[in-house]
């Protein structure tokens, strides 16, 4: 892997504390000597909230597609039919 | 002991998946929610949110299938159905990472994420099975057609490197834009 790529490697080791205390105290040490580290580590962690968020969005669409099958196709009409009942009655 | 695993390495797998559980538990919360007086479409916001809760929750467990799956699954919706209505609000925010506020660096994500979905969606998708579904290194190698745990890993690299780089510089550009 090149250089940029093991920096990111180890960013992520940080970020989900995969390391073990030594190489943690040491990439601690390089952050705070390294401005330009202590930035990276900042902005990816933001880039991981950000595909977070992605993932929650893109599994409710999956979930909401799910749904539109359930209540629009022929072969699910009993089920269908079972749940608005329920909703009718009153 | 992969009995107890549910199987989801792919959208499809989830797909599968989600029909299932809206086929053995929705018509229980369907019914709690109706007794409540409660709407359909209120019965229907309460179980996806309590899907997505659910599949969070399994996703960080490794996926391995509870005894009471399903019991568990209709004591969330109940538990959001209830907290709801405490709060006397029409939208509970799951825990966490929701980007539904409305300042201006919730602004500025929503922009970004957006700018990233269409320009870089391989690299999300890529970054989602890793970061939020947590699948393990071999299927998704599988599943994005890499050759192995180490070109997968590579490819995660480069990718979570081009969304750092894209997120910094959107966010420098929205904030100039803001102030």
């Amino acid at each position: 892997m090149r250089t940029s790529l093991i920096e990111t490697e180890q960013i992520e080791a940080h970020l989900l504390q995969l390391s073990d205390t030594g190489d943690a105290l040491v990439f601690e040490a390089r952050m705070l000597l390294d401005p330009e580290l202590m930035d990276n580590v900042l902005w990816q962690q933001k880039a991981c909230q950000m595909v977070r968020v992605y993932g929650r969005d893109q599994l409710k669409q999956e979930i909401e597609s799910v749904h539109q099958q359930l209540f629009k196709d022929e072969q699910h009409q009993s089920f269908r039919q079972k749940i608005m009942r329920l909703f009718t009655k009153k | 002991m992969n009995e107890n695993k549910i199987i989801v390495k792919t959208a499809r797998d989830r797909e599968k998946l989600f029909i299932a559980l809206y086929k053995s538990v929705f018509p229980a919360v369907a019914k709690y929610v109706s007794k409540m007086d409660g709407t359909f479409d209120e019965a229907k916001d309460i179980f996806q949110d309590a899907l997505v809760a659910w599949y969070e929750k399994a996703a960080s467990d490794g996926f391995v299938l509870r005894s009471d799956e399903k019991a568990y699954l209709f004591g969330i919706s109940k538990n959001l159905w209830l907290k709801k209505h405490k709060h006397n609000t029409r939208h509970i925010p799951l825990d966490g990472f929701d980007a539904e506020s409305g300042d201006a660096a919730a602004f500025s994500d929503s922009k970004i994420l957006s700018f990233l979905q269409t320009a870089g969606k391989k690299c999300m998708d890529l970054l989602r099975s890793f970061y939020y579904d947590q699948l393990p290194l071999n299927d998704i190698a599988e599943t994005f057609g890499f050759s192995g745990i180490r070109s997968a890993t590579v490819q995660k690299y480069k990718c979570l490197e081009k969304v750092r780089e894209t997120v910094k510089e959107k966010s420098m550009t929205y904030e100039d834009f803001l102030d």
